[in-house]
């Protein structure tokens, strides 16, 4: 419990020293509410383009698919919030030796390292983003609103196995000295939860709910309150969550062993 | 310029983990994702073509588009063009007999030919492998548009870097720029599938030559004139923008030498 | 005297990859890679005892960082044992952890776009300190290193010196009883690095924490240091107090003079010490006992001037020890040696 209210004071501070620093960036804090609005529109630009060919899409209509980029858009914010800032500088701060400033410190480090930075910018895009999702769901009429509560169990879900994932792949910068790479793939495995994982073949499908359960981003969420799905399978998403972030551990504590071996 | 080039070459084989990840598994990914999602289409409507092409030709057309945006974008020296003037390393350049534009357009280049050289193999294997529309010997003046393309989009770099004089972390730009261009070169959908008049417009800015124009010529759903039309759209921009680049880096570098930061 | 710090046979060392030049062998490291195996840290015993301040000198990659390193924790030996205040630095615990500091002069822990009191507050919630304690800790702290006015200032707007003040208080805010100081002047004016020193020697005279210092600068080792570690390619190639080594420079004297009659043929004057034939200039370092007789055999032999006997720079005598010692581990070396 003790620790607990520790690391809650620490959150605390870092969000407070987040924003104080943030607001002296103005420009900056426009250019993300900006380019996420970019990224917004070319996501749904696709898909806007693709059904005035047709009206609908492996049992997705355009509004349905409309309310599943608002879903992703949510929890694109709330991941982006918390974590973006922190984990895609990863790589820079091991390369650079910031790290080691960090590992002096009697705190545990992937606790701070993941929350040390809030981007309290991106709270502008969970507005928007939030905006759209309600526009969305208005469009369509026979719209059962309980459903919406069903986002309270489901994003915490995705946001961790997101997390879990994106750690992972920064963390393999401890074990390479250059991996920028890595955070292209990541950009693609982020790509694929972008999409509804019912327009994957069967194999893809597949994969996006367990080896790569990526579908958990936005996916499963929209089907669950779009009434696609029924909600038992956030049971398997929440083994799913619990196993990642376990396993995230555990690749950072071998990772710092590897790179407590490998510099001088 | 051909010793910049070289430079560039060379650092990247340093790196063969991400030149690989970075050309190769990149752009396979991106590919694949959208070749399953032109066979969803095809699969869940029941339609056999799209304005007139086949299903073959949309996934041609997924695959190559994801290697050839990927070869027209630039990330890496645009962004160490904008690092180069926010902490000041510019000066290490200015110094030297070359122009900072010609400096990095020569690592630029060569870096794309090493890719090029590397990277192409892979669209044309899956072409053959899954037997999609590939006309082979259309591949150069294709390739050439998107090398013309490339100095026209270094141009723009110029731009954006010279706003790193005035204010600080322009590199957002950067991002925004390539996410729009994601849209504006036909990266994710071919152009002409769009409603007009957007139809129109996108194929006439200089954008579609990055994507669009090559990968439509390439996989045979455009005529030769349409790469005639690219050169022409992409001088016009080049046209348009050489001089406000110029004034702009001049600008910022009068504000640069005015502080003496 | 307890020890605060024990190693034994601590070793370091690590692969590299060489770079190989031109285009077509960087194509063929493609897929072949030559490996090196470096050593850092040759295996080095060592005891340091509770409240002693010991000054690290040593040239660029002697394999000073990787000792303060290995001793913080935040690199694994490869062989050998570590004992830092009686707990095993790679194992990282909390407690370990709260009770030592370490401060890399080239980096900054504090936040860049705070004022420095901002980051003190998130350190203090970090060790745990109670605030009240922590602010009035900074507010001792910075008036000692004349910089309470900055404290309220972003950090990217201060100076290089008054941000490497700002960095000494943030790793002291926790009053460790460890302390690792890599290189905490480096790149300062002499007005900054003069106040840090001196602020350094107040603050270890008062609080007597265990203290290894590394610097370029002789006049911090000289100052704070009361024993002196010389590293040389991953060894400890000196160990002594520093007076011990100061002692050596008393004891050596640079004699130069310019002789009227250059002598036709060498001339043996001591056993290291020959006088060329046709050398009209000298100018040698000698022990401060023998500068007598030698000017006496100089005189004998013809008229001499502008004769000078100056006091060996402490800093040079480290400099000569380093060079002696270079001689001495280069392919061949040894003969050349008998200097």
């Amino acid at each position: 419990m003790k620790v607990l209210l520790k690391y809650a004071g620490l959150f605390q501070s870092f969000f407070k020293a987040s924003l104080m620093s943030e607001l002296e960036y103005r420009f900056n804090i426009g250019a993300r509410i900006v380019t996420d609005i970019i990224w917004y529109a070319a996501q749904l630009s696709v898909f806007e383009v693709l059904f005035k060919h047709t009206s609908s899409l492996n049992g997705w209509s355009l509004s349905e698919t409309r309310v599943f980029m608002g879903i992703l858009f949510v929890t694109d914010a709330l991941y982006m919030l918390l974590f973006s800032e922190n984990l895609d500088r990863l790589g820079a701060k091991v390369r650079k030796g910031d790290l080691d400033l960090l590992l002096v410190k009697p705190i545990n480090s992937q606790w701070m390292l993941s929350f040390q930075k809030v981007s309290v910018a991106y709270a502008g895009n969970l507005v928007i983003a939030w905006a759209w999702l309600l526009w969305a769901l208005f469009q369509i009429p026979s719209f059962d609103w309980f459903q919406l509560a069903w986002l309270v169990v489901s994003v915490p879900i995705s946001i961790v196995i997101i997390y879990s994932i994106r750690f992972m792949t920064s963390a393999t910068a401890l074990f390479f000295t250059r991996a920028d790479a890595v955070n292209y793939i990541w950009y693609q495995v982020y790509r694929l939860g972008t999409r509804p994982h019912g327009f994957y073949p069967i194999v893809l499908r597949f994969a996006v709910l367990t080896l790569i359960p990526i579908a958990f981003l936005a996916s499963v969420p929209a089907q669950i309150v779009l009434g696609k799905d029924g909600p038992l399978i956030l049971i398997w998403g929440l083994f799913v969550a619990i196993g990642l972030l376990k396993l995230s551990t555990l690749v950072w504590q071998r990772g710092l062993r590897a790179y407590s071996s490998a510099s001088s | 310029m051909l010793g910049c080039a070289r430079l560039a070459v060379l650092q990247q084989l340093e790196y063969r983990f991400n030149l690989v990840a970075d050309t190769i598994i990149q752009p396979v990914i991106v590919g694949l994702v959208e070749i399953t999602l032109w066979l969803t289409f095809f699969a869940s409507t029941g339609q056999s073509e799209l304005v007139g092409f086949g299903r073959e030709f949309y996934l041609a057309y997924a695959i190559w588009a994801a290697f050839i945006a990927r070869l027209s974008a630039s990330w890496m020296y645009e962004m160490q063009m904008i690092e180069d003037i926010e902490t000041g390393t510019v000066n290490s350049i200015l110094v030297r007999p070359i122009s900072f534009f010609e400096y990095y357009l020569g690592q630029l280049l060569g870096y794309k030919a090493l890719i090029t050289v590397i990277s192409l193999i892979a669209p044309l294997v899956i072409c053959v492998a899954l037997d999609l529309p590939l006309m082979v010997e259309r591949i150069p003046l294709a390739l050439a548009l998107v090398f013309y393309f490339i100095v026209f989009g270094h141009i723009i770099s110029l731009m954006i870097a010279s706003l790193g004089f005035f204010f600080s972390r322009v590199h957002h730009l950067t991002v925004a720029k390539n996410i729009t261009l994601w849209m504006l070169t036909g990266e994710f959908f071919p152009l002409d599938l769009a409603p007009e008049p957007l139809r129109s417009l996108l194929v006439a800015l200089p954008f579609s030559s990055a994507a669009f124009r090559p990968v439509g010529y390439l996989t045979g759903r455009l005529p030769i004139e349409s790469i005639y039309d690219g050169f022409i759209s992409v001088t016009v921009g080049i046209l348009v923008l050489a001089p406000l680049a110029t004034l702009m880096w001049n600008a910022g570098r009068r504000r640069y030498s005015g502080t003496g930061a | 005297m307890t020890a605060n710090i024990e190693t034994l046979n601590l070793t370091r060392t690590y692969e590299t990859y060489k770079k190989p030049e031109g285009l077509l062998k960087s194509v063929q490291g493609l897929w072949a890679r030559k490996i090196e195996k470096k050593i850092a840290l040759h295996p080095t015993t060592l005891r340091i005892d509770s409240g002693q301040i010991v000054g690290l000198v040593g040239s660029n990659g002697a394999g000073k960082t990787t000792l303060l390193k290995v001793l913080s924790g935040l690199i694994h030996p490869s062989a050998g044992t570590a004992e830092v205040l009686g707990y095993k630095p790679t194992s990282r615990d909390p407690e370990f952890l709260r009770r030592i500091s370490i401060l890399l002069g080239q980096k900054n822990q504090l936040w860049w776009d705070l004022p420095p009191a901002d980051s003190y507050d998130l350190l203090a919630r970090i060790y745990e300190i109670e605030l009240p304690t922590a602010r009035e800790r900074v507010r001792e702290l910075s008036q000692l290193l004349q910089c309470t006015e900055q404290l309220h200032i972003q950090l990217r707007r201060l100076s290089l010196g008054e941000r490497m003040k700002m960095e000494i208080i943030g790793a002291l805010l926790h009053q460790p009883d460890v302390l690792f100081l890599d290189e905490p002047t480096i790149g300062l004016d002499i007005i900054a690095q003069t106040t840090i020193r001196n602020f350094l020697m107040k603050y270890v005279k008062e609080r007597r924490p265990t203290v290894i210092l590394t610097s370029h600068y002789m006049d911090d080792i000289s100052l704070l240091a009361d024993r002196l570690l010389l590293m040389s390619q991953g060894r400890i190639v000196y160990d002594g107090t520093v007076n011990e080594f100061a002692g050596r420079s008393e004891s050596r004297q640079t004699l130069s003079l310019k002789i009227l009659q250059p002598p036709t043929r060498d001339v043996q004057i001591l056993d290291h010490f020959v006088v060329a034939a046709g050398s009209l200039a000298i100018k040698e370092e000698l022990p401060a006992s023998a500068i007598g007789d030698v000017l006496q055999a100089l005189m004998a032999m013809s008229a001499v001037q502008e004769i000078k006997i100056e006091e060996v720079e402490f800093e040079d005598v480290i400099r000569s020890f380093m060079e002696k010692d270079a001689r001495l581990r280069a392919p061949g070396g040894a003969a050349a040696a008998r200097v």
